[in-house]
């Protein structure tokens, strides 16, 4: 599958050409960027990340956690402390409070690293070249061999700097 | 058909045509060649380090008596340093955590080498409590394990949820860190070799900018950013609870969360100042860091110093007015009894003296700045040390009232604890980049964009 990899300068150009691709019915797009620009995350796949998923997880369990804890051991070993209740859940809440925060911030990275795909590496795309930690904006399109023509005019039609043809 | 394509020397890897200044400027801090002050000042803090570390084997060997510790003092400097440490954390999660939550854009520059301090601030202080407890063997009773008597910990405690909220900020502190880190590291393992490529590679985790990369690393900073702001304003409220859930005279106030949260905020801040001068100036990144990030910070210190003011006349009005004879006595005895003189330290450094902030010109005078900010980061010391020290030397009965001066076991690990922070700051300069190479970058492609000369 021909493969044609572009590079370009501002980000508004890759969000337009992106745009177009995905309405031309291109699919098979990747983008390298060298910073957060979640107007091209959002053209290339508008759904939000499920790493909101993970936190949500994360902080329920915490929250549980922390209080069935509390809860659990203070009756397993019931001692009168200054006369309150065995179960005083008011003090409680700050454990729970703080089990909330440790587990929904530990899952949030798990999910960050599942979602994102993100485990020790060495070798990376055959695409992505250092240019794109720099400050160029890489734009890698796979398309069927007849549709080679349009989609380079697409990506040059948007000020692409370079266009090169992968095998 | 005819192909489209150029020649493709561009896309082979390493070559780097024109790379981004930023990247350049930035990572020479860690490729440049290592001068001897950075040895020199290695080698003086693992002295510093060293030094403290067999105090703490003679502590543990002869006991907790050469700490200093007697009748009624048993708080007492590591409290204050544990206190003190946390505290200086706590600026860093509210510049990365808070500041990125108001979309304040010129917390960029300085974010990365304020979680950097968050983080080595609190391993700091996360072994004061095993150096306080003196039977180091022994800290994991402070833990909810099963074990055969069957006991747990007392969870009405603030001891016990002073342990949870320590952990928790130091577990998530490092997981933030790490996260804002990913890119940078990938910056740095395209422009490195050899060893440093390979660690580089290990550490950026097979990051290449991928479009799914970014939004899930959007999501996770934005939720961590989330999940760290009330962690950050809960850790200092909870350390204060450990005084002010007791009856000792001059902690048991409902003042002590907020106060010690901006009190934490502040010398935070202080501290970020004197770490970052002299490193900007050193390794001339002046063009990131630049007085315009400064002067914010100072005005964030002009504000917090006036909480702490503020802090500091309410407990003396409250004393007063309560007509509790024992807060009156406790208070007095602060400003004019044996330990009037870190009171007074505690007053002018922290209230009075960032006054002088109001001034522009002194604002954006770096010298002045920084002595400026070494007097805050002494009287933030000294305001814990007051609030321990003379607290428990005059409880309620004068009989049981005591003196207590600190030992040279305690001073020797008051200096290895600032040497500890320092050692990890130098290792941390030669292997992290020191500033958010990616969130700079985000800038200035914006301003590149939208017309403007760079």
């Amino acid at each position: 599958m021909p493969t044609l990899v572009s590079v370009f300068d501002r980000p508004g150009d890759v969000v337009t050409v992106l745009t177009k691709l995905k309405k031309r019915g291109f699919d098979d797009i990747e983008t390298y960027t060298p910073a957060p620009f979640p107007e091209i995350d959002d053209a290339l796949d508008a759904k939000p990340s499920l790493v909101r998923v993970f936190t949500l997880i994360g902080c329920l369990t915490g929250v549980v956690t922390g209080f069935a804890m509390e809860i659990w051991m203070s009756l397993d070993w019931p001692i009168k402390i200054a006369g309150k209740a065995f179960v005083s859940l008011p003090a409680y809440v700050v454990i729970g409070f703080e089990l909330t925060i440790l587990f929904g911030g530990l899952l949030t990275f798990v999910g960050m690293l599942l979602t994102g795909g993100l485990y020790p590496k060495f070798t990376l795309d055959k695409h992505y070249s250092p240019r794109f930690s720099a400050e160029e904006f890489g734009v890698v399109v796979s398309c069927g061999e007849r549709d080679v023509t349009e989609v380079d005019a697409l990506l040059r039609a948007q000020s692409a700097k370079e266009v090169t043809l992968v095998e | 058909m005819t192909p489209p394509a150029t020649a493709a020397p561009a896309m082979s890897p390493n070559a780097v045509p024109q790379d981004s200044q930023a990247n350049v400027d930035i990572l020479s801090v860690i490729t440049r060649g290592t001068s001897w002050p950075w040895f020199a000042l290695l080698g003086l803090a693992l002295l510093g380090v060293g030094q403290a570390m067999a105090t703490l084997a003679y502590q543990t060997y002869v006991g907790l008596g050469v700490a200093g510790y007697q009748a009624p003092v048993f708080w007492a400097v590591y409290i204050v340093l544990f206190v003190f440490w946390i505290g200086i954390g706590h600026a860093g999660t509210l510049i990365s955590a808070i500041l990125f939550l108001f979309r304040a854009r010129w917390r960029n520059a300085i974010n990365r080498s304020a979680e950097a301090m968050t983080v080595f601030a609190v391993l700091t202080a996360a072994l004061f409590p095993l150096i306080h407890i003196g039977r180091l063997w022994k800290f994991y009773f402070l833990i909810p394990y099963p074990n055969q008597r069957g006991l747990w910990v007392n969870f009405k405690s603030p001891l016990v949820w002073d342990v949870f909220a320590v952990n928790t900020y130091m577990t998530i502190s490092i997981v933030f860190f790490f996260v804002g880190l990913i890119p940078d590291f990938a910056i740095a393992r395209d422009r490195t070799t050899g060893v440093r490529k390979f660690v580089y590679t290990i550490l950026a985790l097979g990051w290449q900018g991928k479009s799914s990369q970014w939004k899930a690393h959007n999501r996770t900073v934005l939720h961590l950013s989330g999940l760290a702001t009330p962690l950050v304003l809960s850790v200092h409220s909870v350390i204060s609870w450990d005084f002010a859930m007791s009856i000792v005279p001059g902690w048991h106030t409902t003042i002590f969360a907020p106060y010690f949260v901006a009190g934490a905020v502040f010398g935070g801040f202080a501290m970020v100042l004197v770490v970052m001068i002299p490193v900007r100036r050193i390794y001339g990144l002046e063009e990131y860091i630049t007085d315009y990030h400064l002067e914010n910070m100072s005005r964030f210190i002009l504000l917090t110093s006036l909480i702490c003011g503020y802090a500091y006349a309410m407990e003396y009005s409250i004393a007063w007015y309560s007509g509790v004879e024992f807060e009156q006595t406790s208070f007095w005895l602060r400003a004019f009894g044996p330990y009037w003189f870190s009171t007074w330290c505690m007053i002018i450094f922290n209230a009075v003296l960032p006054q002088l902030l109001w001034f522009k010109k002194l604002r954006t005078n770096v010298p002045f700045l920084f002595v400026l900010c070494v007097f805050i980061n002494i009287g933030m010391w000294f305001e814990r040390y007051v609030i321990i020290i003379t607290s428990l030397s005059r409880e309620y009965i004068p009989a049981a009232w005591g003196l207590y001066i600190p030992s040279m076991a305690e001073l020797s690990i008051l200096a290895g604890s600032f040497c500890w922070f320092s050692m990890f700051f130098l290792l941390f300069l030669k292997g992290g980049p020191i500033i958010a190479i990616y969130e700079i970058k985000e800038l200035i492609i914006h301003e590149k964009a939208h017309g403007g000369a760079h």
